[in-house]
């Protein structure tokens, strides 16, 4: 396996690592904010990261330039799309769930 | 390796299309059936098929989605209990019909990879045929060069699909639930002003791409009808119950052209529906896209006409 490779794969294992701990978030937080926020911050890290790994596979620019495209467009519709989830949940009246008190 | 992705993609098929007929509610059943639809778009794409592919994840999963959703709000606000009443009880047949339907699939899938490949298959054909018709896309080419009136009985069947919702719809109410609440964030004019052009600029990429490979007028439709369907969902479109000209223009244009176009040929003495030349595939693609984007946008908004909204 050459040095790119190993670098690609790198990046790859990193952005799954991001995806499984948003998908973790998503399954175990308890409201729809914490939900939200485990999703919208890990998964855009997470395609980030399997974008610039596979640009380093394809190395070739044109490639690279559209996954960067496919990871600005992902960006901008899952930080919408969480704004008006939480707008809406907070308008129609959720409460988020209190921190809990250390004694 | 492509093996494993395979079985993983087959086994979450078969796990999503379970949930999206036994999951404990209605709203759960839609959300699995429209992952099963990007699944699906998946087996396309390993299958070297993408032009199914991007069909499939632009009108199985994102238009369905959004009329399954839109069909989920109206059933809501008819009878709320619809969503916790469990689907029918399983008939007794189903077991045997699912374990006889599995067994000839598998049956049909040995008997494919002990096939020969026969000389003269209608696929072969068509790329013989296919420099005649000046496209480089096979796809195209089939649907409008050799099998047009296969096209033709489509884009009917969508607008007898159309005119046999608008029938069944209360036409004096326009709905106004689809809409988000009022007053929208500066986010979503954020959004919009990216999104729009965006998929209008893919949705004509995809047109003209048709003839060389990947794409063709139904995608680029569902394209702009998604980019349609965000336009009504932030309020930027209304659904009006007045009939406007423009818009039934742009229903009936892909069928009226393909009509006027299909019969040319007829006073030269040629069969029904030869195409003259790549110009009329373009111009048919380019009429069918906006008729197809138009009838799944007023299949959403389920109104006879939309208008911009004021203000």
């Amino acid at each position: 396996m050459s040095l790119t490779e190993t670098f690609a794969l790198a990046f790859l294992f990193g952005g799954s690592a991001f995806f499984l701990a948003g998908t973790i978030g998503l399954l175990r937080f308890p409201d729809v904010y914490c939900r939200l926020h485990a999703l919208a911050k890990a998964d855009n890290t997470g395609l980030c990261l399997i974008c610039a790994g596979l640009a380093i596979l394809a190395s070739d620019w044109q490639v690279a330039a559209i996954l960067a495209m496919i990871w600005l467009i992902g960006l901008l519709a899952s930080t919408v799309s969480a704004h008006l989830i939480a707008r809406h949940a907070y308008l129609s009246g959720q409460k988020p769930v209190e921190a809990r008190k250390e004694p | 390796m492509g093996l494993m992705l395979d079985i993983v993609i087959v086994a979450s098929l078969i796990g999503l299309s379970f949930q999206s007929l036994y999951a404990r509610s209605l709203f759960r059943c839609i959300l699995h059936f429209v992952v099963f639809g990007l699944a699906m778009s998946l087996v396309w794409a390993r299958l070297n098929t993408p032009d199914l592919a991007m069909a499939e994840a632009a009108i199985g999963a994102g238009v369905t989605g959004a009329l399954t959703m839109v069909a989920f709000r109206r059933l809501m606000a008819i009878s709320p209990a619809q969503n916790q009443s469990r689907p029918s009880n399983r008939s007794r047949l189903a077991l045997p019909i699912a374990l006889g339907a599995g067994g000839l699939v598998a049956l049909l899938g040995l008997a494919v990879l002990e096939a020969e490949p026969v000389a003269g298959l209608a696929g072969m054909a068509v790329m013989e045929a296919l420099p005649s018709t000046g496209l480089q896309n096979p796809v195209t080419a089939v649907l409008l060069s050799f099998r047009g009136y296969d096209t033709l009985l489509e884009i009917s069947v969508l607008l007898a699909a159309l005119l046999a919702s608008q029938a069944v719809t209360q036409l004096d109410d326009p709905d106004p639930s689809i809409l988000t609440e009022q007053p929208d964030t500066p986010l979503v004019g954020a959004l919009l002003a990216m999104i729009v052009p965006l998929s209008v600029l893919v949705s004509v990429h995809l047109l003209k791409a048709g003839s060389l490979g990947t794409g063709g007028a139904f995608q680029a439709g569902a394209v702009m009808a998604g980019c349609g369907v965000i336009l009504a969902l932030s309020g930027r479109l209304t659904s009006s119950a007045q009939p406007s000209l423009l818009i039934n223009l742009g229903l009936s244009i892909g069928i009226l052209s393909f009509i006027g176009i299909g019969l040319v040929p007829l006073l030269y003495g040629q069969p029904l529906l030869a195409l003259p030349d790549v110009w009329a595939v373009y111009l048919l693609e380019s009429t069918m896209m906006i008729s197809i984007a138009l009838i799944l946008l007023l299949l959403f908004t389920g109104s006879i006409s939309i208008r911009r909204s004021d203000g």
